[in-house]
């Protein structure tokens, strides 16, 4: 029982670091990470003009209406 | 513009957003962390695993000063350099004024023509087949895409806000002031905002388009706009 609260506050501070960290990369990995590939991907092989075209002969676009 | 059961932001259109997501996951991780560490601290209290009988805490007393003072600085660096990112003078190919009224937006191209034109909601009553409820207007601002465009904003009676979180804009439309902000719109398309600031009755029934195209249809567009 000697020092039993010092032992335990020790073990806890430790182990809700290591929670806290372990959330924080969980999210960096789980989430930040991969939007930051999805739009470098998105991005890597973007065609403007392709995907202007295909906006103009959907008929939405109110300065290129299409033919 | 955003789904129904959207919880996040919507794609980023401009680098600027792009930087702001990826600051908000940043702020959010932060936040996350802080979260669970109290959580952690909280349910190991209210199950007795811990108590806060202490007499002497000098230790932790520097450690709870330090770790606070360290994560605000984790914040404060990346928020800053995304200010300085957001107000870089970047010469502007097209300057245009949005100007706030109850309830509509006046636009104002004065770069070359005269051109001037105000963008009113389409009632639902009047709205096409799959067509935005609350979100289209008669007429869109139109922008050449990949392009910087300077954008000022003003009001002409009560305050409003020119939004479109696509391209991270907001900026207050304040009468008998001039605001200015600026974007580029990384790629073609539609992208639509909403006011901003309570103006009155029909603050919801506002909305600004911005429609980014090629350079050539946004020559043609503003010649047939103008005559």
């Amino acid at each position: 029982m000697r020092r039993l609260l010092a032992r335990r506050m020790k073990f806890h501070l430790l182990g809700a670091f290591v929670v806290s960290m372990g959330c924080a990369t969980l999210y960096k990995f789980g989430v930040a990470e991969p939007r930051k590939r999805a739009y470098a991907e998105f991005y890597k092989n973007y065609d403007a003009m392709k995907d202007f075209q295909a906006m103009k002969a959907a008929g939405v676009l109110e300065s290129a209406p299409p033919k | 513009m955003a789904d129904y059961s959207q919880f996040g932001f919507q794609d980023a259109s401009s680098p600027v957003m792009e930087e702001l997501v990826e600051f908000h996951d940043h702020a959010l991780m932060v936040a996350l962390a802080i979260c669970s560490l109290v959580l952690y601290l909280l349910t190991m209290m209210l199950t007795e695993k811990l108590s806060s009988s202490t007499v002497d805490a000098q230790e932790i007393e520097l450690v709870w000063t330090i770790l606070p003072a360290i994560v605000l600085i984790l914040l404060a660096l990346p928020s800053l350099q995304i200010l300085y990112m957001m107000d870089e003078v970047n010469e502007p190919d097209l300057t245009l004024k949005a100007i706030g009224h109850q309830w509509y937006w006046t636009y104002e191209y004065t770069d070359l023509k005269d051109l001037t034109f105000d963008s009113y909601m389409v009632p639902t009553t009047d709205l096409p087949l799959g067509h935005f409820r609350l979100l289209e207007v008669d007429h869109r601002v139109i922008v050449p895409m990949e392009s910087p465009v300077r954008v000022i904003v003003t009001a002409d009676d009560v305050l409003h806000s020119w939004a479109v979180p696509s391209l991270g804009v907001k900026t207050d439309a304040i009468p008998g002031r001039l605001n200015q902000t600026s974007f580029t719109a990384t790629r073609p398309g539609i992208f639509y905002g909403q006011c901003s600031e309570i103006c009155g009755a029909n603050h919801s029934f506002m909305p600004i388009v911005v429609e980014s195209t090629t350079l050539a249809d946004f020559e043609n567009w503003s010649s047939l706009m103008s005559s």
